[in-house]
């Protein structure tokens, strides 16, 4: 029994010691004593010697996605910009890659340290030959992102080749643009300063469309009382018109006409307040003459 | 004999240090967690076997001078070496010596080691930041069953030359070996669990090895404790107090089941130990947990896939040939670890966020305002169509720089996967892609188009370009996500100037109401100059109506006052006269001057009174 177990246990053991396998998304380095001897890329399970004799190094193969820290640059209109950009970069020769960074602990995150040095340089050396224009504008046909990020893709891929690192830089992208604390701070500034001109903008272009409403209504309404009245002059026209048509009657008897409409005159004018100065020849105070008079009453005077 | 006895306490002691070494090795390689901690164990193990061997050194230097004495005393005369001096023993007095200071110290040095280890690999686990990935586990794995073997075997026979011999010396190092060979088995298996998709197998593992190093440092210093009390009987063999008895019963847990059936029998008041079915069970142990183990294996040939789920099948790791994608449902597959499977929630929406994220602990506000924080704020560049003339040139003929401002902005962006091997395969972390495309969209969008655009009557249409535009960015790189929707939930400037926006739309409120005020009195004034000349039109109709009837009604009198004049001309006259000078006095005021001759100057004051006062009071006249 307890041969059978351990036969069992050295079987087991022996196949974890001598086979290994390779998944879908790595690449595999076998080294014999320290020394790279076999690159494998494609899945499934191999055959290797124990360790120490031989030793098998994992590498991801798949895209590694990597973003840069967000840094400092200048447009060539002197324009202090914030960028960050992400990369995508995969291990395309585990033999050249293998010497350069497994001496690390993390051999993946030692490439993105060399990849973000050179990241560094290009972005800032690319960003300086465009204006703030071609990164902002409202019209779509002007915004060259598109062709900035191929110019840093070109500038970092070709000192990658140059080097021989094994890897090979599948996309290059921006990911956040930004603005410098100060610059932010005056962009606020100028951000309230636009509102403001807009405060005024609409409060004084109320009050104006208010002014303009009123005085075209007063001058529609005093064109239209004008019209009103020129009417009513018209309309008396015609009652006066009409009225003459009338007048002959009056000319059977012009003396006692003219008589009557004196006393119409005369009921008229005297119809509101009114004061009248009698003597004693205005009939019908000529009853008075001679009833109470000074002429009877003063002394030393003849009657 | 006692000769076979040092050697294999030296081998022990060997053993169990190359084997801390080793192991130390292999653990930091691999990342084990638990391993770490059984490197721990082995460490205080060689330790102890290094004290034991070098006891069981001084205890055969003794029985060597014994011996000689003895063989001396019998050949000479017995009185030169019967001497109470204890220079006569040096051997016997070094091995008390040693006893007497060393062991004490050296166990407390024990206690020491056992409980800051404890401590600090505790403290270690606990951290948020404790590394779980796991490298070359395959081979950590087939070292540690090396390690497993090479203790377990030697560690056998030392605990059964240790029972044989009664040699309470090689019983530490034998414990320490054994226990050593349990552990290293005990971390292969969890590396097995981790393999098989128990992703913190280890790092559980590592917290109960290191609660069982706690309870071993209790165990020694209570045993220190103890050792103050306890009786000395001369001539009785002392136990070693840097012996564990809970790392020998660890070592040997068949001593547990021994314990067992030996309870079993006193409950049950007969041998339940010497039923058949009982020793069955004892022989058969061992192929009854084969068995298991083989019933283990063979239930990784199936697997079921959930509702919701689909899984990657890999055969050595490769993708197997048209079965690499299972839905939900049953399956077969080879066992582990030939095949295994790979299960993600597909059908799942999963979502993140591009902007704004809500601060840490914070509770979500139920009322969220421009004007108040309400999260992690980030601000996107936004270009400003120019509409006041602030754009700037910097050269003759340089394109004009377009004003820039700031936006908040949170967008949870929702998807799902469609294709999985694209999702899995082709980049190493495809939700964290997927997200960093999304933010290089939003960011590129937003800085082509116009802040006040996209606040007002463009945010249904950004949210629309935004899903269309990610989309593209994401079949660009194969990662077989479907993007759902990407809705821009928190869209307004940054909190430090957001007062200044609701201060226009304020104003254009009060614009509003001063143009809508200035209409009502348009229609006020319109109403009443309608009204004022519709009555001078009428005024004008009526004077008509009153002159030519008045002139009518005038001439027909006339007609009739002519027969009336012609009959009596003067009486007509005067009468017509004094008629009208009645009528039109009545409310005139009249003065009547009857004093026409005289010299006298008569003053009237006829000035209205504007307040009337007393004297014009209508006194009623008095009742009668």
């Amino acid at each position: 029994m307890t041969l059978t177990i351990g036969i069992l246990l050295i079987l087991i053991v022996g196949l974890l010691l001598f086979v290994f396998q390779v998944r879908q998304s790595e690449v595999v380095v076998v080294t014999t004593f320290g020394k790279p001897t076999r690159p494998i890329k494609d899945p499934g399970a191999y055959f290797k010697l124990p360790w120490p004799i031989q030793n098998v190094h994992r590498f991801d193969q798949r895209v590694q996605n990597f973003e840069d820290k967000m840094n400092e640059g200048l447009t060539s209109d002197s324009f202090n910009l914030l960028s960050s950009v992400y990369v995508g970069w995969k291990i395309t020769d585990a033999t050249a890659f293998f010497p350069k960074f497994a001496g690390s602990s993390k051999p993946m995150a030692e490439a993105e340290r060399v990849l973000e040095r050179l990241l560094g340089n290009a972005k800032a050396a690319v960003i300086g030959k465009h204006p703030l224009a071609d990164f902002l504008s409202t019209d779509a046909s002007e915004n060259r992102f598109a062709q900035i990020e191929q110019e840093i893709l070109d500038s970092v891929r070709g000192q990658v080749k140059a080097n021989n690192y094994g890897i090979d830089l599948e996309f290059l992208r921006f990911k956040r643009l930004g603005l410098p604390e100060a610059v932010t701070q005056s962009v606020f500034e100028r951000m309230t300063a636009e509102r403001q001109v807009l405060i005024n903008k609409s409060q004084f272009e109320g009050e104006a469309e208010a002014q303009k409403i009123r005085s075209e209504a007063e001058s529609r309404a005093v064109a239209m009382i004008g019209d009103a009245e020129a009417e009513a002059t018209r309309i008396r026209g015609r009652g006066e018109a009409e009225a003459a048509e009338s007048l002959a009657v009056f000319q059977k008897n012009p003396e006692l006409a003219n008589f009557i409409f004196k006393l119409n005159a005369l009921e008229s004018a005297l119809r509101e307040k009114s004061t009248l100065v009698f003597d004693q020849n205005t009939s019908p105070f000529d009853l008075f003459r001679g009833v109470g008079t000074n002429l009877v009453s003063r002394p030393g005077k003849t009657q | 004999m006692e000769r076979n006895t040092n050697r294999n306490g030296l081998v022990n002691m060997l053993t169990l240090l190359a084997v801390a070494s080793a192991a130390l090795g292999v653990a930091r390689h691999s990342n084990t967690l638990a391993g770490l901690v059984a490197v721990i164990f082995l460490g205080i193990g060689a330790l102890v076997a290094v004290v034991s061997w070098f006891q069981m050194r001084l205890e055969a230097r003794e029985a060597m001078e014994k011996l000689e004495l003895d063989e001396l005393g019998r050949s000479k005369d017995s009185t030169l070496f019967e001497s109470k001096d204890a220079e006569a023993y040096p051997a016997r007095r070094s091995r008390e010596q040693f006893e007497k200071y060393f062991v004490p110290a050296f166990t407390v040095l024990l206690l020491v080691a056992q409980g800051i280890g404890a401590w600090l690999m505790w403290q270690w686990l606990s951290k948020p930041g404790v590394n779980l990935r796991l490298s070359d586990s395959m081979f950590a794995m087939a070292i540690f069953g090396v390690f497993f073997l090479v203790q377990f075997l030697l560690g056998k026979y030392a605990v059964n030359l240790a029972r044989i011999e009664n040699n309470r010396l090689l019983r530490p190092g034998a414990g320490y070996l054994l226990l050593g060979a349990y552990l290293s088995l005990a971390v292969a298996v969890g590396l097995v669990l981790v393999q098989a998709g128990f992703e913190r197998a280890d790092l559980y593992l590592a917290y109960g090895l290191t609660a069982v190093l706690a309870l071993v440092a209790a165990e020694t210093l209570i045993t220190l404790i103890l050792e103050i009390y306890r009786p000395r009987i001369k001539g009785k063999v002392e136990r070693p107090i840097y012996e564990s008895r809970l790392v020998g019963l660890l070592g040997s847990p068949e001593g547990l089941v021994t314990t067992a059936a030996q309870a079993l029998d006193y409950q049950f008041g007969f041998k339940v130990s010497e039923t058949w079915f009982y020793r069955f069970l004892e022989k058969a142990l061992g192929w009854l947990i084969l068995m298991q183990v083989a019933a283990l294996l063979l239930s990784t040939m199936f697997v079921v896939i959930n509702p919701g789920e689909e899984a990657l099948l890999e055969r050595w790791g490769k993708p197997v040939e048209g079965r690499g994608l299972l839905k939900p449902g049953p399956h077969l597959k080879l066992p582990w670890p030939i095949d295994k499977v790979y299960r993600y929630q597909t059908e799942q929406i999963q979502h993140f966020l591009v902007g704004s994220v809500p601060e840490g602990d914070k509770p979500e506000p139920r009322l969220v305002l421009w004007t108040v924080s309400h999260s992690k704020e980030e601000n996107f560049l936004v270009a400003n169509r120019d509409a006041i003339g602030l754009s700037t040139t910097n050269q003759a003929g340089a394109r004009r720089t377009p004003p820039v401002s700031l936006l908040t902005v949170s967008i949870p962006v929702q998807y799902q996967i469609t294709n999985l091997p694209a999702w899995v395969y082709n980049n190493e972390d495809a939700p964290s892609l997927l997200q960093d495309l999304a933010t290089r969209e939003v960011t590129r969008y937003l800085a082509t188009i116009d802040m006040g655009h996209i606040m007002g009557q463009g945010r249904l249409e950004a949210s629309e370009e935004l899903v269309r535009r990610i989309q593209a960015a994401a079949d660009e790189r194969s990662l077989g996500a479907h993007i759902i929707s990407a809705g821009l939930q928190d869209l307004h400037p940054p909190v430090k100037v957001a007062p200044d926006y609701e201060k226009v739309v304020g104003a254009i409120q009060t614009r509003q109401a001063k143009i809508l005020s200035a209409q009502a009195d348009e229609i006020r004034t319109n109403a009443m100059s309608e009204a004022v000349a519709v009555g001078v039109t009428n005024r004008a109709a009526a004077d008509r109506t009153v002159r030519v009837t008045g002139t009518l009604a005038q001439a027909a009198l006339f007609t009739n006052q002519i027969p009336a004049y012609q009959a009596a001309p003067s009486v007509y006259l005067e009468r017509a006269y004094l008629q009208a000078i009645a009528g039109a006095s009545t409310n005139a005021r009249k003065y009547v001057l009857l004093t026409t001759n005289t010299q006298d100057v008569l003053t009237f004051d006829l000035q209205d009174r504007i307040r009337e006062d007393l004297l014009n009071l209508n006194v009623p006249p008095p009742k009668q």
